[in-house]
């Protein structure tokens, strides 16, 4: 099975696979020297996560839209070799951008060690093959790899998702790793040295700021990038759209998104909650606790998309979005809903155009 | 046949300035002509003083109308400095080349008039000269700019600033077809960091202009076109003549969008041009330099050819000048960031300082670019430096990229007595002007302290605004001033608009005032005036202001501007001895004055609308204030006044009720009297508004009253109670207003009391005095007073 069909029967596929026409396009246009084992040059990085039409006419979609100058900071971060931290609240495409940077840098972006409170030590350095070890005792057969030793082997990217929520003694073994860019093998004496193009991209949340925070030597081995919250209603409203749109072509959902007026309204109920005043200035509110980021509004758009499509007639009305819209904002059942009430009561409700919404928020607390 | 070399610059633009620097090595001119108008070449000379700082400005003024100024601001990194300062050091000519600013100034006085004459004004002088003449009409009725408004010529003209229409933006279209979204940049990379040879770098920009310029659509007669094209035939003209001299070599250093049209081999024919210049009208200027700051310098002050990283440039200029191949100019500015943020106490190591600069010379690969830039360098130090945060990189940004720089200008430049004045003083007492804002705390009884004070005041009378007169903080002591100061460039045309009244800080402020005197309006403005003479003081200013006041108050019929020259005048008598002042003619006037309002007063209080009424109270307010504060004045015939004003019952209810409350105050209005008003006041038959601004005349300023006059409150409140459903929003905000002054430990207790009222239905009596618990307080309170213990 090629990875082209691959991409298609997978619920979802991996970057380099997904956008596999594109990376061979700039690959053969790209004529840039590249930094060793990069599959392609920093400016066809660059352009691969920006978009753009090439000089053969191919179009490349864009996959990061926001600021440029942040996304060239990142890649030029990766061509020295320093590793990049990617900062943001949730939802800022923290992620995304990276496992698209290593998709296009590495031609692959499997190598993902994902960071939670449990993370072992094991998991950023090797695990051993028990059986094998207690058989042969310890040798190179009897090792396991984790992804970040295999990545220094071939020379690649290795994404370190949540790097905050991994306990901080695990997280310092990456401080070698980092600085010599070698992984010592103390049971062999032995060590595997990172290939030319090794670097790592490390996510962390600020909204997590002090659960497992960097020590200040490993802080100082990476180059940090904050991703923001999109500045513009229109530039959030397209990221929606965009990102929807090619969601709801994977999950085959026929509904179409000619209602992009009901984006529109979901962004600017989340971005209106988020800074605490409506668009106009004029009314403050208080906010919930929930983040409300950009991935909120995709996931809320997405889930009203598939009601639409399978229990509506295929267009997106406010019915469809104002459950999930509401189980966004509420995510602590007491003071959220208050908050929430409020905002229905002294914004939504004022709004003539807005009626439909409002009434399908209040036919759903009625029926709870 | 002379050589003419044209070097089309940017305007403070470092890689302008080293090409020009190479290129003036390399060509050896025995002529250096620069962009800038011929009046300037009286000053030129002494840019090579050792006492000459920059960043400092030419600075040319009309001598008749001052406020007609340009300037012509020079950095160190600016391509004309350099010229020059290459031109007198080897021992070449140098000369500037413009339209003169005589002319200059005379077509904007036009434009002025005419501006002036389309909207009517009826001041305007009728043109006593004819253009032809070359003279101007002394006073020009052009509108009251501010210098910033005609701020600076020189670079008015700067390609690179897009927003202005002026002319089509040369470098932008260069920039756009060569795919760059900012012009800045473009130049930095195609022409300012490009090491070709520096004559021929600037033979392909002058084609590159060609182009740009052959595509402008507009017509010959468009403001703009027509400016540029006197100022391109002035430019020829003076060109000519210095051909005609017989030079050998001529480099002409000029702004890139004028360059092609002064290459000798494309001119137009003589009486072309002189026809573009002829019978141009013609001021008489004046010229000088001034020192500059390097704030100014930036795009963020609203200087529009200004650079938007002076600091930067410098750096750079530094750099390239001192061609020193084992420093490299990104990390040497790195090393500065770093230095400047570990000044703010935020960690900055060596080590990062080394991967900020491989991280800024990746990023210029990615982005394309040659080497590093400033864009380049900041997004380097906000990434490695500090966490990405772009906080930190602000507080460097302030210090290092635009820079902190004042200029300094030698003695020798022509001045004004009245600056040389100042200076002198200021040296007298140590107080240098700085382009960073300062806080001084002056404590008036230093003698050298109150002299600052004096000098500052004066010069606030001037309109120099040195310094700012701000809080002083927790001290209600009068011998104390804080000002704020801060030095800004423009305040040199100030001081040139000053110096038409003296020629020292103190002769000048004092003909000021009696100038104001004699043409000011009202008395509150004369009494206003008294009182800064005072403080700056002008003891022959005040002869002046006395003698108009006893003019002014003598036929002044109305009565608010007679009260609130009380004020003013009572602090003149209070104060004026202090400050050695003959304060005797002063009281004459204000006990003249104090007549005359007692007498108007009454009737002047009779049929006023609700803003006259407010007018007036804060007038009789003021006038109470002033007579307070001299308590061996009889106040007997305003105590009659005002019990006239609080007995009628057709006077506003506002100036009425203030009456009242300052008559309790003084003690002539017994607590029952009030009460009996305040009831009478407040019943059913007045109506609700009316009683209202009655209450808010009476309890406005503190509410003491309420809180220790049960009777009041239970009056006040039972009105409350008893306003008429439909009135009472009319009403609320009235009320609301009068309570809204009084402190919030007052409103409480007010509230407490009128809980306690509601709840019983009486007023409840509170605790008896405990004399025994205060007995120690009250004795230390009299051995204060010096009274004797009784028990």
């Amino acid at each position: 099975m090629t990875d082209a069909q691959n991409a298609t029967e997978v619920l979802r596929a991996h970057a380099e696979n997904a956008y596999a026409d594109e990376l061979s396009a700039l690959d053969a246009v790209d004529d840039r020297p590249r930094p060793p084992s990069w599959r392609l040059s920093p400016w066809a990085v660059t352009t691969y996560i920006l978009g753009g039409t090439l000089a053969n006419g191919v179009q490349i979609s864009p996959k990061y839209l926001g600021s440029e100058r942040l996304v060239e900071i990142a890649v030029a971060s990766l061509a020295t070799d320093r590793a990049l931290l990617l900062l943001g609240v949730p939802g800022t495409a923290k992620t995304w951008l990276g496992e698209h940077l290593a998709a296009a840098i590495s031609g692959s972006s499997t190598l993902v060690v994902q960071g939670t409170a449990g993370t072992p030590e094991e998991a950023l350095r090797y695990g051993w093959n028990y059986a094998r070890l207690l058989a042969d005792g310890p040798s190179r057969a009897a090792m396991v790899a984790g992804p970040v030793m295999r990545a220094m082997e071939t020379g690649s990217l290795v994404r370190v998702e949540e790097l905050t929520r991994i306990p901080s003694d695990v997280q310092d073994s990456l401080i070698t790793i980092l600085s010599e860019k070698t992984l010592p093998i103390p049971e062999l004496n032995e060590e595997v040295q990172a290939r030319k193009g090794f670097n790592v991209i490390a996510t962390a949340n600020n909204r997590d700021k002090g659960v497992n925070d960097l020590s200040s030597a490993l802080r100082r081995r990476f180059n940090t990038v904050v991703l923001p919250l999109p500045d513009s209603i229109d530039q959030e409203v397209e990221i929606v759209t965009t990102r929807v749109r090619s969601l709801g072509e994977s999950l085959e959902l026929p509904a179409d998104l000619a209602a992009l007026s009901e984006i529109r309204r979901v962004v600017t109920v989340m971005r209106e909650l988020r800074s605490g005043v409506t668009q106009d200035q004029r009314t403050t509110i208080k906010s919930p606790s929930a983040t409300l980021s950009t991935a909120e509004a995709i996931s809320v758009m997405t889930n009203g998309l598939s009601l639409a499509a399978h229990f509506g007639d295929g267009t997106v009305r406010a019915e469809d979005v104002a459950a999930s819209l509401v189980g966004a904002v509420i995510k602590d059942p007491v003071q959220d809903r208050v908050i929430w009430q409020e905002y229905l009561e002294t914004v939504v409700r004022n709004r003539p155009e807005w009626k439909d919404l409002y009434r399908a928020c209040r036919d759903l607390e009625s029926s709870n | 046949m002379t050589d003419v070399h044209i070097l089309g610059i940017r305007h403070h633009g470092p890689g302008s300035a080293h090409s020009v620097a190479e290129a003036l090595a390399s060509l050896r001119p025995d002529l250096v002509l620069v962009e800038g108008p011929p009046e300037l070449d009286q000053v030129i000379p002494l840019v090579t003083d050792p006492e000459m700082v920059p960043p400092v400005a030419g600075l040319i003024y009309a001598v008749d109308e001052p406020r007609l100024a340009s300037f012509y601001p020079m950095a160190a990194f600016s391509p004309e400095w350099v010229a020059i300062r290459w031109a007198l050091s080897t021992g070449k000519s140098v000369r500037a080349i413009d339209l003169p600013a005589a002319h200059t100034f005379a077509l904007r006085a036009a434009e002025g008039r005419a501006l002036a004459a389309l909207t009517g004004s009826e001041e305007e002088e009728p043109p006593a000269a004819t253009p032809e003449d070359g003279g101007v009409p002394a006073a020009v009725a052009a509108k009251p700019a501010d210098v910033v408004e005609d701020f600076p010529t020189v670079v008015e003209d700067s390609p690179t600033i897009p927003q202005q229409a002026y002319r089509p933006d040369a470098i932008g279209m260069l920039a756009e077809a060569a795919g760059y979204s900012d012009a800045e940049r473009w130049w930095e990379d195609a022409v300012e960091h490009r090491n070709t040879d520096p004559v021929e770098r600037f033979e392909d920009l002058i084609d590159a202009i060609t182009e740009i310029r052959a595509i402008d659509q507009r017509p010959v007669d468009h403001p703009d076109v027509l400016e540029n094209s006197r100022r391109e035939a002035a430019m020829r003209r003076l060109l000519r003549a210095a051909m005609r001299e017989g030079h050998e070599r001529i480099a002409v250093v000029c702004g890139a969008y004028h360059a092609p049209a002064l290459v000798p081999a494309g001119f137009p024919s003589v009486s072309a041009d002189n026809k573009v210049l002829a019978g141009l009208p013609k001021a008489k200027v004046a010229v000088t330099w001034v020192p500059w700051t390097s704030n100014r310098l930036s795009l963020g002050s609203g200087y529009g050819a200004g650079v938007t990283a002076p600091g930067w440039y410098q750096h750079l200029f530094a750099h390239w000048m001192a061609k020193d191949p084992t420093k490299d100019v990104a990390t040497t500015w790195l090393v500065r960031v770093a230095h400047a943020l570990r000044k703010e106490n935020l960690d900055a190591s060596t080590a990062s300082i080394v991967e900020a600069s491989r991280m800024a010379t990746a990023l210029a690969a990615v982005r394309g670019r040659p080497s590093p830039g400033l864009p380049e360098l900041d997004d380097a130090a906000q990434t490695v430096l500090c966490d990405g945060s772009p906080l930190p990189l602000a507080l460097v940004h302030r210090e290092l990229t635009v820079g902190r720089e004042l200029g300094n200008v030698p003695d020798s430049v022509p001045t004004l007595p009245l600056a040389a004045d100042l200076t002198a003083t200021q040296r007298k007492l140590r107080m240098k002007p700085s382009a960073m804002e300062e806080v001084m705390v002056l404590d008036l009884r230093k003698p050298n302290q109150l002299a600052r004070s004096v000098l500052l005041h004066r010069l606030a009378l001037l309109g120099v605004d040195w310094g700012q007169l701000t809080d002083t903080g927790r001290t209600t002591g009068t011998f104390k001033e804080a000002w704020t100061l801060l030095w800004k460039p423009e305040l040199a045309v100030s001081l040139v608009e000053a110096s038409r009244y003296g020629t020292t800080v103190a002769s000048a402020a004092a003909t000021f005032v009696s100038e104001q005197a004699q043409a000011a309006e009202g008395l509150p403005v004369l009494s206003r005036l008294l009182e800064s003479c005072l403080l700056a003081e002008l003891p022959d200013g005040i002869a002046g202001v006395v003698s108009a006041l006893a003019e002014r108050t003598a036929l002044q019929q109305d009565v608010p501007p007679l009260l609130e020259t009380m004020a003013p005048l009572a602090r003149t008598c209070r104060y004026g001895n202090v400050r050695g002042v003959d304060v005797s003619d002063v009281r004459k006037i204000l006990q003249a004055t104090v007549v005359r309002a007692c007498v108007g007063l009454p009737t002047a209080c009779a049929g006023l609308d609700d803003d006259a009424a407010g007018v007036m109270r804060r007038a009789i307010d003021s006038a109470q204030d002033g007579l307070s504060i001299l308590p061996e004045l009889p106040l007997g015939d305003w105590h009659i006044a005002l019990s006239a004003v609080a007995h009628s019952d057709s006077i506003h209810g506002s100036v009425a009720g203030r009456a009242t409350r300052l008559l309790l105050d003084a003690g002539l209005v017994e607590g029952n009297d009030v009460a009996s008003r305040l009831s009478r006041r407040l019943s059913i038959a007045t109506p609700a508004p009316e009683a209202a601004a009655w209450l808010d005349g009476l309890l406005s300023g503190d509410a003491t009253l309420l809180i220790h006059d049960r009777r009041l409150l239970q009056i006040v409140d039972e009105w409350v109670e008893g306003v008429h459903d439909d009135v009472f929003e009319d009403v609320l905000p009235l009320i609301r207003r009068t309570f809204s002054t009084f402190s919030r430990p007052e409103r409480r207790e007010i509230g407490e009391q009128l809980s306690r009222v509601g709840s019983t239905g009486v007023a409840v009596e509170s605790s008896p005095m405990d004399l025994s618990g205060a007995g120690p307080a009250l004795q230390t309170m009299a051995k204060i007073l010096g009274w004797k213990a009784i028990a």
